[in-house]
């Protein structure tokens, strides 16, 4: 995975992407036990492109120039099917601005805050975030405080009791 | 009911065991946990495909 955590850090020197950080399982792995998946789901911030539309295509034509196909919803990078998922609102942008910086091997890279992980399951809402957020609270250091304040930022409150009560 | 009894400190054991490797797993380090994730890949992919889900087993290079 390292190499593909290379790959990204280039993409976003080169500017292709203005910010990215694992999300989804793989950084849930990062604060508890291994949780499988199959893909590596990674928050992007795009740069603007012309009429403000946000799109993906200018990166995976970068990475389709650098030999890496599209599986489906994935791009495989080195081995390890990427996801790149952009951040569609305030929560996941928060969460990219204040995404961990640490490194893998040899190579930087960024992983969200468990707490952002906790509330961005909250936000999604399956049965899966469900059992994510369960895993978090047993296993994760939580910054409570940090967390409380994000779900009231976020207006996730409810939803965080229903499911902790 | 009293071999239900007999056996419940060692089943107590058994969760208590099995929780201390779980908080285990959740300390080791990021590339330790990634081989991990791909050999539960290697373990689960064969079941879904016969489900006829595509499930393909990450080629991890330079880790």
């Amino acid at each position: 995975m390292e190499k593909t955590l290379e790959i990204l850090n280039a993409l976003e020197r080169d500017g292709l992407l203005v910010r990215y950080a694992i999300g989804g399982a793989m950084a849930a792995t990062f604060y508890v036990e291994p949780v499988l998946t199959f893909d590596l789901d990674v928050f992007v911030i795009l740069p603007q492109a012309a009429g403000l539309l946000l799109t993906l295509a200018p990166l995976y034509d970068a990475l389709r120039a650098r030999g890496y196909t599209e599986e489906g919803e994935c791009v495989n990078i080195e081995g390890v099917p990427v996801q790149f998922l952009p951040a569609h609102n305030a929560l996941l942008e928060e969460a990219l601005a204040e995404a961990r910086e640490t490194s893998y091997g040899a190579t930087a890279t960024r992983v969200l805050r468990a707490e952002h992980l906790a509330a961005i399951a909250v936000q999604t809402g399956r049965d899966k975030d469900r059992e994510r957020v369960r895993l978090l609270l047993e296993q994760a250091p939580l910054d409570g405080e940090y967390l409380r304040a994000v779900l009231a930022r976020h207006n996730l409150e409810a939803r965080w009791k229903q499911w902790t009560s | 009911m009293e071999a239900v009894d007999k056996l419940k400190p060692e089943i107590a054991r058994l969760i208590a065991a099995k929780e201390q490797r779980r908080h285990k797993l959740a300390a080791l380090s990021f590339p330790e946990k990634v081989r991990i994730v791909v050999q539960l890949q290697r373990m689960v992919a064969p079941v879904l495909r016969a489900r006829g889900r595509p499930a393909r087993v990450w080629r991890l290079t330079g880790d």
